[in-house]
This record gives structure tokens, C-alpha cells and sequence, in this order.
């Protein structure tokens, strides 16, 4: 059995929540199949396993081996916090000592990965990631840092993070699978984060022929008028779906706001307006040439079906006419 | 005498960043002081945003209790527009406001409460039944919460951080096939809470309205096997009943309002707590306009008394030597106050928790019950809204954006009385403050040095064993705090 020290650094636990929604594996079966005793996460963290600061101390001393760090939410770089908990020495000084000698460091959530809302404009922390400053590469550990087993920071953002993307990397580094290979230009694990958001969305036939919702509830794309920023998401949202696979953000009629990415959320505000020039929005789809989309978004819109037209900005289904008796008539488009 | 200060921190079990210092004499607490030890700059952060873009700043405040800080965001700016959402989108933020406090409450009592039974100096018969991940009943409940998180994502999309609740409505219409799912998967949830939780009927339970029934209940069937059975037994063996308690005052703003007007819960303030000899206490009508948020233990610019949160101010200043906490100190009619479960239900008149409080005082034993009493009540009651939601009526009005003004709004979080407080200047956020429920529960000392409602219950705790101070954890818990919402 191995060790995961997972530390909640500046964050709102919402990792933490996540990971619990996790089903197939449920939470206790993956803890299971991941051989790991937890150490340090706030449910699972009991006086048996000793004081925090003690523990902390032995695992940034290398007398408890860490085989896995996971940290959630952001660090900082300008303290202007007060040392937290009774262990004489800020959070950071502690995530930065044990990386060191950890076998592999995970950042789960957008906060950790990136910085995140922590991290954005007006935020009086001077929080970051733990290798990444946003889109550049830095944060706390360093663009140079690599973990004992060789590997940058594994970044697995989202806001939160789902919990197979959690789950499923850590299982691939348990099992030393992970190369740097498998990893993407911000460090993300390909297999959860190279896709988009928009595949598989429910709307997508509206998306094609540029049918859009003009207010919430509506059942058109949510791309041209309120913001959805699917298109730009690097995750695999749609495919694989939220909460027992019920849903996804689009699935629950509000825009994808692309939390996977490093510039959430200042690159993307104000968030439910898309900005356009002349009726083409300025932020274009990330999987398709731009010239070609915008010249064949034009068409599209030409070409909508009336039954989209209608439907993209009604709640509720409408369908054609029952047409003749006889059956023999499809009305459709 | 012998006097010994202790802090603790980080809390076992326990999410945010917490400091307890205690000093105990002869063995009692004599002083304790309550520290958020965190700071984020939430209300910061939002100055000069889209008022819009508040609902997802605000959610993204608690991972556990998102979306009822969304739902207070939206609330702040419908008021600001003067806007109301349809009936339909009532009862769904409702039916997922709900589903969170249930998820937030079994969350707390099986990874958090429960799990301190088991520790030393307990015994193993709970450590099966509560140590997690693997005891008998907290696997369980990881595995159970996937039918009733079934409920939410047919109407949230995404949990956490959902933006489904808007100030014009719910963003997501649900068909009548798919209300029969969300019944289904409810029923399913439910067969947990009957087998593990309780071990009868919902009804069964809800049909207990004094502290005898419940001797009564105890004494029927299998109920003392189940984890409610095994948590009074054990409660009151270990004295809970007599711990955590405080000259409470009780605060709440009724919660999970109904598409006709009122809300599901009556709103109310209670100053005194009514003696054994008068149940029906004195519940004041609830009026925002008497919150005011003091900085005189908070490392926040001083200012004078207390500020009303619509012109609050949050500048930080962690320099401060005579301060101790990053949360501030909310007061209601100058007074602190405690929010959640029991002051939800005790301003409800709910014959069982009033019946309780008779005997037993605002104890931990009490607060915990509760919380349990209300996730019942609750699973019963998103059965019945679900029955009301008609599919073929809207779920979302179009609104226009917020340009000027302000708004509040109030809503019941899962650990009580949430307020967020919006003014809006040329399209653009001018102000924004948010008291929290832990806020109000875990406070620190005011302008007027008046201790915050943990302060208070944790005096007179006796710690026999400072390196184990479970009892110092029983009291600190049985008011859920989650920190992450305080220091926002």
C-alpha cells in the first residue's frame, strides 16, 4: 500500500465533493483498487493517523514516502495569510517542500492546475498554480520541476474536476502509465482533455445550422447569444457526463464556461455574452479551420430547417403537424 | 487550578481552515476563540464584474453549498430588476437546493460527526459502522448518493458549481418522463434512509412529535440497530445532551420559498429560548435590516460598531495584532446568533425539535438531531414538490440586465441563514458582501467583545484528555461549520 497525501491548499473543496460523486468506482471501491492509505484530506485524515503537522513534517522529511501528492486549490506566492493550522509554517512552504519528494504531484481542480478563480483579477492573494500561471509556465514549483518519478505537475483541472478525471489519473500513476506522452501542452491527461466540451452536446444538431437559444430554458445552441464556450473546452463533459450521468452543463441549459481551461475565468468574461463582430462571434470554434467556419456558418443559418428554427427558442418540443391521413406525408424539415 | 491553552488546528475531519484556541482549567474550557484562518476576497474579487457573473463567482465560494450561494446571487439581482421567477422554477431550485442540504448533511454526519465515535478513546463497534471510508455505513452512503445526485443532474446539468438557478429562472425544463425518473431515483435514495438511517417508514419518523414518541421509537422493532438509533443511544450515553449548549438565539429566513408566497419553513428571529414550561417561545418576525457585520476581532480595516452588509466593507488587513479570525461578526439586533438545522426547525415550531429543546437544551445532541430530522423531512417534501412541477408551463422568464440598484438576497444554506447583498452601478458591481451561516455560528468576538455562538457553547466543555479533545470535536462539529463559506 502506498501513500496519498492530498492537502487542500487555498480552495473551496469543491474537488473534494466531486470526487465523492464519484460512481463506477464508487469513492470507497476506488480507494480500494488504488492501494492508497489517504493522508491529510479532510474526511479521511483520522487522529489515528496522527497530527497533521506531524504528518506533514514526516512526509516533507521523507520518513513517510509520498507516493502521491494531490493538492486542491491554489497556492501563493505574496503571503498574506496568516501561517494556517498549528504547524508554524505556511501552506506553501509545506506543498513546496513534500513536492520535492514526492513520487508524482497532482493539481486537481482549475485553482490548483492554473490558479483559477484564485487567481483571477482582483484577487488580492497573488494565488497561483502549482506549475502554471495561467497559461504560463512557473506558478509555485516551477517551470523546471519534475517529480521523482520524472513527471511535470499533472494537472487535472476543472472546476471542479470530474471524478473519473481524478480518479483515472491517479490510477494511471499508480501504475506508472502515465508518460509525458499521454500528456497534453498544459500537462492534462489527453484521455480526459482531448475533446471538447461542445462533442456530444445534445445541441450540436442546432449548432450546425447556427439555431440558437436566445434565452435560458430554450432548447437551441447556447453558443451564439448566451456565452457557451463549449467550443473552446478541452474536456470530455458531454461524453462523459455529470451526477450518475444525468447531465453536463450544456445538458442543464446553461453555458459551458470552459473551467478545463488556464485563462478561466478572466479569458472568458463576462461570461453569458458572446462577443461578435457583425453578427460572427470573436471566439471561433478550437476543431475547425477559421476561415471555413465562419464561411460556412452563413450557409448554415440559410440552410436551418424550419422544425430547428421553431425549436431552438421554445422549452418545449414542437412538432410538425400530424399531416395527411393516410401517414404518407413527412414534414420534418 | 491549573490552567493549559491548547489550539487546535487543522480539525479532524473537518473541511476549511479551522483554529480552535482553547484555555482549559481544571479540566473545562474557561475561554475559547473561533479562527478562519483562510482568506480568499470573494467580495473583492467581484467589484466592477458583470453583475451576472456574481452567481458564478459565488457558487465557486463552498464546494459543497454552491448552488445555494448561486440561488442567493440570483435572488440579490430578481430583486435588484424586481423581477420574479415562475412557479415551475420555484420548485425546481427547490427540489435542488434541497438535494444539496441532504447531500450536505449525510456528508457531515457519516465523513465528519459519525466518524468520531470510532476514534480512541471509542470502540470498535462504531469504528464498523462509521470509520471511513470502509465502515458499513459510511460506504453506504458513497455508494447511495448516486441515486439521489441522479435528482439533481436531471435539473442542475453539473453539482458542484451549477448554474442552473438564474435570476429569470431554472435554465433547465424537465418532461414528464423525466420527472418520473427523478421520482424513481428519489424512491431509491429513499430505501437507503428507511433501511440504514432509520430503519421505519419516512412517515413513520415525521409521525413523531415529542421527545416520548422518540423514547418510544427507540424501543420499537430494529430501530435502535439503525444509525439514527445507534447515534441517540450512543449520544446520550457520552453526555451530548448536555454539551455544546449556549444562551442561544436563534435566526432564520424560512427557506425554499413556495411559488404562492411564504416559505416551506415559517422565517423568524428568536431571542430568548423558551423554557421547559412555555414551548411556544417568542418568535419575532425576521428582518434583514437588523444584521450588522462587526471587525474588531477580524483582520479587516477597523471600523466603528457594526455595519449593516449593504454598505459592508472588506478591506483586509492581516497586519492587525489584535485581531484573530479572517470570518467577521455577524449580529443580529446587536446580538449573535445561531443559524441552521435547529434554528430553522425550532423557529418552525417542529413538535419534535421544540419538544427536544424542552429536555434537552441547544446541546450537541440536539443540533445533531436536527440535522437529521430536517434531511428526512426534506426527502419527504421533494417527493411532493415533484408532483407539482407542470412540464408544460415555462421555467424561465427572459430578463433584462442588471444596470443600477440593489438587492439582497436571503436564502436557508444548508448550515442556515444565507445573505448576499448586491449594488449595482452602471451595468457594473459596486459593492457585494455575503454573510454566511458559519459566519453567524462560528464568529468571532464582536465590537462589543460578545463571543460568537461556538465561542460560547465550547465554554464549560470538559476535556479530560487534551491530546484527544473529542469533545472539544463533538461541540465544534455539531455546528457543521464549513469554513470556506465564512472566509470567503
Amino acid at each position: 500500500m502506498a501513500n496519498l497525501l492530498w492537502i487542500q491548499a487555498v480552495c473551496c473543496g469543491a474537488e473534494t465533493a466531486s470526487l465523492l460523486n464519484s460512481d463506477h468506482p464508487h469513492f470507497e471501491v476506488a480507494l480500494r483498487a488504488l492501494d492508497v492509505a489517504v493522508l491529510g484530506h479532510a474526511y479521511l485524515h483520522g487522529q489515528a493517523k496522527g497530527k497533521m503537522g506531524d504528518v506533514l513534517a514526516a512526509c516533507a522529511a521523507g520518513t513517510v514516502p509520498v507516493n502521491l501528492l494531490v493538492v486542491e486549490g491554489a497556492t501563493y506566492r505574496a503571503a498574506r495569510q496568516p501561517a494556517p493550522w498549528a504547524t508554524g509554517k505556511p501552506l506553501t512552504d509545506w506543498v513546496d517542500a513534500i513536492a520535492r519528494v514526492a513520487d508524482y504531484t497532482v493539481a486537481v481542480g482549475t485553482c490548483a492546475s492554473f490558479g483559477g478563480i484564485m487567481a483571477c483579477a482582483r484577487s488580492p492573494l497573488g494565488a497561483t498554480g502549482l506549475q502554471f500561471h495561467r497559461a504560463d509556465r512557473g506558478g509555485l514549483l516551477g517551470a523546471d520541476y519534475r517529480s521523482r518519478a520524472g513527471l511535470p505537475v499533472v494537472n487535472v483541472p476543472g472546476c471542479p474536476a470530474h471524478p473519473d478525471w481524478m480518479i483515472g489519473t491517479l490510477w494511471a500513476l499508480r501504475r506508472d502509465r502515465l508518460t509525458l506522452g499521454d500528456l497534453d501542452r498544459f500537462n492534462r491527461p489527453r484521455a480526459f482533455y482531448g475533446k471538447l466540451a461542445h462533442h456530444a452536446c445534445p445541441r450540436n444538431e442546432y449548432y450546425e445550422f447556427k439555431a440558437s437559444a436566445t434565452a435560458y430554458s430554450q432548447q437551441g445552441c447556447l453558443f451564439e447569444n448566451l456565452g457557451c464556450k463549449g467550443t473552446l473546452c478541452e474536456s470530455d463533459c458531454n461524453e462523459r457526463l455529470w451526477l450518475a450521468r444525468t447531465g453536463s452543463c450544456t445538458r442543464g441549459g446553461f453555458p459551458c464556461l470552459s473551467c478545463t481551461s488556464p485563462v478561466f475565468p478572466d479569458g472568458f468574461v463576462p461570461f453569458f455574452q458572446t462577443a461578435k463582430i457583425s453578427d460572427i462571434p470573436t471566439s471561433l470554434p478550437l476543431d475547425v479551420p477559421k476561415a471555413w467556419y465562419v464561411g460556412i456558418s452563413g450557409l448554415s443559418k440559410l440552410a436551418c430547417p424550419e422544425r430547428l428554427r421553431r425549436n431552438a427558442v421554445s422549452s418545449k418540443p414542437v412538432w410538425p403537424d400530424r399531416g395527411a391521413a393516410d401517414g404518407d406525408k413527412d414534414d420534418r424539415v | 487550578m491549573v490552567t493549559k491553552t491548547i489550539v487546535f488546528s487543522p480539525f479532524s475531519r473537518l473541511e476549511g481552515d479551522l483554529q480552535i484556541h482553547v484555555e482549559i482549567e481544571d479540566g473545562r474550557i474557561a475561554v475559547s476563540r473561533a479562527s478562519g484562518t483562510l482568506y480568499r476576497g470573494f467580495e473583492l474579487m467581484l467589484r466592477g464584474r458583470d453583475p451576472l457573473d456574481a452567481i458564478v463567482f459565488t457558487c465557486r465560494v463552498c464546494g459543497q453549498c454552491g448552488l445555494i450561494h448561486s440561488a442567493a446571487s440570483a435572488a440579490a439581482i430578481r430583486a435588484v430588476l424586481g423581477v420574479e421567477m415562475p412557479p415551475n422554477a420555484c420548485i425546481a431550485s427547490n427540489v435542488m437546493l434541497a438535494v444539496e442540504v441532504i447531500l450536505s448533511h449525510l456528508t457531515h454526519f457519516y465523513l465528519s460527526f459519525a466518524p468520531d465515535f470510532a476514534d480512541a478513546p471509542y470502540d470498535d463497534a462504531a469504528a464498523a459502522r462509521f470509520l471511513p471510508p470502509a465502515g458499513a455505513s459510511c460506504s453506504r452512503m458513497l455508494r447511495e448518493r448516486e441515486e439521489i445526485l441522479g435528482v439533481l443532474g436531471l435539473f442542475a446539468g453539473k453539482w458542484p458549481n451549477s448554474l442552473a438557478i438564474q435570476p429569470g429562472g431554472t435554465t433547465r425544463p424537465v418532461n414528464a418522463c423525466e420527472i418520473r425518473r427523478a421520482q424513481g431515483l428519489l424512491g431509491e435514495f429513499s430505501e437507503f434512509v428507511t433501511q440504514q438511517l432509520i430503519g421505519c417508514e419516512l412517515e413513520h419518523w415525521l409521525a413523531l412529535r415529542s421527545a416520548a414518541d422518540l423514547d418510544r421509537w427507540l424501543g420499537e422493532g430494529a430501530h435502535a440497530a439503525s444509525d439514527m438509533g445507534f447515534f441517540i443511544t450512543r449520544a446520550l450515553r457520552l453526555g451530548l445532551d448536555k454539551m455544546g449548549r449556549w444562551p442561544a438565539r436563534f435566526i432564520s429566513s424560512g427557506g425554499w420559498p413556495s411559488a404562492t408566497g411564504g416559505t416551506l419553513m415559517r422565517p423568524g428571529w428568536m431571542p430568548n429560548l423558551p423554557q421547559v414550561a412555555n414551548l411556544r417561545g417568542v418568535v419575532e418576525a425576521f428582518d434583514p435590516a437588523r444584521i450588522a457585520e462587526h471587525v474588531k476581532n477580524s483582520w479587516f480595516e477597523p471600523y466603528e460598531g457594526g455595519l449593516h452588509p449593504h454598505d459592508g466593507e472588506s478591506e483586509a488587513a492581516p497586519e492587525r495584532t489584535d485581531a484573530y479570525s479572517w470570518a467577521k461578526a455577524p449580529r443580529y439586533a446587536g446580538q449573535p446568533a445561531e443559524a441552521g438545522p435547529l434554528a430553522r426547525l425550532a423557529i418552525d415550531r417542529d413538535a419534535l425539535i421544540m419538544d427536544l429543546l424542552g429536555r434537552h437544551g441547544p446541546s450537541v445532541y440536539v443540533r445533531e438531531l436536527a440535522r437529521l430530522h430536517e434531511t428526512i423531512r426534506l426527502l419527504s417534501q421533494i417527493g411532493i414538490w415533484l408532483g407539482e412541477v407542470d412540464p408544460e408551463e415555462p421555467f424561465c422568464r427572459d430578463t433584462r440586465h442588471a444596470e443600477s440598484g440593489s438587492g439582497v438576497g436571503l436564502v436557508e444554506a444548508p448550515r442556515g441563514t444565507l445573505g448576499h447583498w448586491i449594488r449595482v452601478e452602471g451595468g457594473k458591481i459596486r459593492n457585494y458582501q455575503i454573510v454566511t451561516p458559519t459566519g453567524w455560528n462560528l464568529s468571532p468576538r464582536d465590537s462589543e467583545d460578545q463571543p460568537g455562538p461556538l465561542e460560547a457553547a465550547l465554554v464549560g466543555t470538559s476535556v479530560p484528555d487534551p491530546d484527544h479533545p473529542v469533545t472539544v470535536s463533538h461541540v465544534v462539529k455539531s455546528f457543521d461549520p464549513c469554513l470556506f463559506c465564512t472566509v470567503h
